[in-house]
């Protein structure tokens, strides 16, 4: 009730400087009570309570949710990938969902979850998955050869508690179709029972009525860098992620994400280059070249 | 100074005991075990409905039938005997860590100092019963004897009303009543001395040593001093097998996988379960077929982590007999079990949860049976440049940190997703850089991606060179290119002037 409360109350007041240095807590409780209805009044009694209580009600957020380190995903999804829920994240080629499945990885396995990855498509490269700072160690990958397999394979890891499981279908044509909408059930109840983010990327809906979440990326424009008549560098892409569904959300709303390639900035400016030596490996992030 | 206490754990009808093991539903029936073949072979042990109608040991089969038309006979199996005794001595270990196999259903435990963890009046009679008790729940029916000495153990084993407790210093008196024949059935001087009127163990401690060492040699002398309450022999503590075995030949041999699993189930279960009770899990699984006429078969199953889930290892046991048919029927089979300890781990009470490492390595070994081995695991990189390249290793996660902790603020990084095997490709292009591409014309039942289109924007080349010193080395011009449906890695073999694409932004 407290934290229901004071989340109505920071939305209606958003210009309120809750945590300004050189306001006196007395004076904010007094300004904030002065904010409530009369009946909420008298729930707030202290800045010290009210303060507790929006920690307390942070970290719950927190969780109850995996950051993905994708910015753009976490503020659509208010925090990251809900756990217990099946998210499903539709997107054509070159939308940004593999990387957006790697960047989940990545994040959860850094800071010490186990995670799994159901790689239909036999997609992962591991020197990439490590230089966007997956911890491979903490990583497990599964190489399933049709759909029947996959889910399989990720209602036994759920099963097992990972409290992360991205299931990828790679590009279509996807070997195995769609499965059966009571597999994909099956796969959301095992998420709920074993409170996992259960992630599943695909090039088209497949989860059904199982999705608590489903998320469409558009198509990503491509950013080159370079000048006319010279060699032009791909730098990145930009793609659109848009809420198709979410329990309790009215749908539409869109975030940009924007991925740069290896350590090349999206918008910054060409970075200048360097001398070639002779047989020098480079490997930009993504890229490996061999400058003469 | 006390003496040693030695607990003597006696099951009795062995070779009987050992096949009910095997075949518990047929605990209810009248079933008899039987050496040598055809009509010549001989009851050695049956049951008590057997017993009833009037079976006993040394009648030949077609005799033991004509008395019980419903008798059921089975023929010593060597492999369930063997798998039993090592149980036993299994249930033993679980109290004592110096246990003797003294062979056939006999297992001495050193019971010095256990009475500690007993504390009702009697400790050691709440000591034998927990030793019945654990037997009986492994599936063996055993007696239980204690004394000072291994002879009055076995002796005060082999009579009923199980434990049956031999106080310290009172091994003379307990035996000294009992009939000579309890002493050491198989000596035939115990005959001699019926016939000299010796009845009880207690007659034949009363005869003089001297005169009885002159008249019946040195193993007369050695079985007066036993009747007397002596017995010198030390307790041989046996060590423990490096491997676990259960199995057992079969009636009929089997030519279907079906009936062979319902049969290997079982066979599996109880290696589990004594696999539990040691606290031990299976690392690696060996299958000992012994198929007909004379055939003998030897396979071995490496599990990714030690585990005891019967369901995963019988998973495992049928793909392995699926994808390599035995080719013979099957007479008999052995499970082994190469065990390990299982996986442990130090929960944390601040950081992120750790996985069960019991449950992580049953997951692990049902996935290894679904997938197959060169599909699970963790990734690694190769030392090398081509993307398509990886490594699989065995999945142990180190333990989590102890404090959770938020991660890096994300850096928005765009992957490739790899297309392993590469693309075909056919490539148009002018003097500087391709055009147009198209997917190679395919079988349609590989159902890989298609790449078609005209160039939008191409980016290259950019050289990867790998083993210039090797005979077959590796040399590759990247581009990337963007077409209508997304952008591509693809690249020129310098060696072969073929075009592929190896990778997808996204």
């Amino acid at each position: 009730m407290a934290v229901n409360l004071q989340r109505r109350t920071l939305e209606a007041a958003p210009e309120m400087p809750l945590e300004a240095p050189d306001l006196h807590p007395a004076t904010a409780l007094r300004r904030l009570r002065a904010l409530l209805p009369q009946d909420f009044q008298r729930h707030v009694r202290s800045a010290r309570e009210l303060d507790r209580e929006l920690r307390d009600a942070r970290e719950t957020e927190s969780e109850a949710t995996l950051r993905t380190a994708v910015p753009a995903l976490d503020r659509l999804l208010d925090g990251g990938l809900p756990r217990g829920q099946l998210v499903e994240l539709v997107g054509s080629r070159t939308s940004g969902r593999f990387s957006t499945v790697l960047a989940a990885l990545a994040a959860a396995t850094s800071i010490g979850e186990a995670a799994a990855l159901v790689d239909l498509g036999d997609s992962l490269d591991p020197t990439a998955a490590e230089a966007l700072g997956a911890d491979l160690q903490r990583l497990l990958w599964l190489r399933p050869q049709n759909l029947k397999q996959t889910l399989a394979a990720a209602e036994m890891v759920l099963a097992s508690g990972f409290p992360l499981v991205a299931v990828d279908l790679g590009m279509p044509p996807v070997r195995g179709g769609r499965g059966l909408e009571a597999a994909w059930l099956r796969l959301a109840r095992a998420a709920r029972a074993h409170n996992a983010a259960l992630l599943v990327s695909t090039p088209y809906r497949v989860s059904g009525t199982a999705a608590g979440v489903v998320l469409k990326a558009e198509r990503a424009q491509a950013a080159w860098q370079g000048e006319d008549g010279a060699i032009l560098l791909l730098s990145g892409a930009s793609a659109r992620l848009q809420l198709e569904k979410q329990r309790g959300r009215l749908p539409g709303q869109s975030e940009e994400m924007r991925l740069a390639l290896g350590e090349v900035p999206l918008d910054g400016k060409k970075k200048a280059p360097e001398p070639p030596t002779a047989r020098r490996t480079e490997f930009t992030g993504l890229r490996v070249a061999v400058g003469y | 100074m006390p003496g040693p206490r030695i607990a003597c754990i006696v099951l009795p009808l062995f070779p009987l005991a050992a096949r009910l093991r095997s075949e518990p539903e047929l605990v209810r029936e009248a079933v008899v075990v039987t050496e040598g073949n055809g009509n010549a072979a001989r009851v050695v042990a049956g049951t008590r409905l057997a017993r009833e109608a009037g079976v006993r040991p040394g009648h030949t089969l077609p005799q033991a039938r004509a008395l019980c038309p419903k008798l059921v006979a089975r023929p010593r199996d060597e492999e369930c005997e063997r798998a039993a005794q090592e149980a036993l001595l299994e249930v033993a270990e679980a109290f004592s860590p110096r246990v003797e196999d003294a062979g056939d259903g006999v297992a001495y435990v050193d019971i010095e100092g256990l009475e500690l963890h007993f504390k009702s009046d009697s400790p050691e009679l709440e000591l034998g019963r927990s030793l019945v008790a654990a037997a009986d729940k492994a599936g063996l029916p055993v007696r239980v004897g204690i004394a000072s000495s291994k002879l009055a153990a076995r002796v005060a084993a082999g009579l009923p009303d199980s434990p049956v407790i031999v106080p310290e210093g009172e091994e003379a008196a307990f035996l000294a009543p009992l009939p000579l024949a309890r002493l050491a059935p198989e000596v035939e001087i115990t005959s001699t001395l019926e016939q000299w009127g010796v009845r009880s163990i207690g007659d034949f401690a009363r005869l003089p040593k001297e005169r009885v060492a002159s008249r019946l040699g040195r193993t007369g002398r050695e079985l007066h001093a036993t009747a007397r309450g002596m017995d010198s022999r030390p307790l041989i503590p046996r060590e423990l097998p490096p491997v676990f075995h259960e199995g057992t030949n079969l009636e009929w041999p089997l030519v279907s996988l079906e009936p062979f699993l319902f049969v290997g189930r079982a066979a599996l279960e109880r290696l589990c379960e004594r696999l539990e009770s040691a606290g031990l899990a299976c690392q690696r699984l060996g299958v000992e077929l012994r198929l007909e006429p004379d055939g003998h078969q030897t396979r071995t199953i490496d599990l990714p982590a030690p585990t005891r889930d019967v369901k995963t290892l019988l998973t495992l046991v049928r793909l392995n007999l699926e994808e390599t048919q035995p080719g013979a029927p099957v007479a008999g089979f052995t499970f082994l079990a190469w065990p390990d300890h299982p996986r442990e781990a130090q929960l944390s009470l601040y950081g992120p949860a750790a996985l069960s490492p019991d449950k992580l390595a049953t997951t692990l070994a049902r996935l290894f049976a679904l997938l197959g081995p060169d599909r699970v695991g963790s990734p690694r990189p190769v030392d090398g440049h081509r993307p398509e390249r990886f490594s699989l290793v065995e999945y142990t996660p180190p333990p989590p940190p102890e404090v959770r902790r938020e991660p890096r603020a994300g850096r928005g990084l765009l992957a490739v997703r790899v297309l392993r095997p590469p693309l075909g490709l056919e490539v148009i292009s002018d003097d500087r850089q391709p055009v147009e591409v198209r997917t190679l014309v395919q079988d349609e039942s590989e159902k890989r991606p298609r790449v078609e289109g005209r160039i939008k924007v191409a980016s290259g080349p950019w050289g990867l060179e790998e083993g210039w010193w090797t005979e077959e080395p590796t040399g590759r011009d990247y581009w990337d290119v963007e077409l209508t449906g997304g952008i591509y890695r693809i690249y020129r073999d310098r060696g072969t002037g073929e075009w592929f694409a190896d990778g997808i932004y996204d």
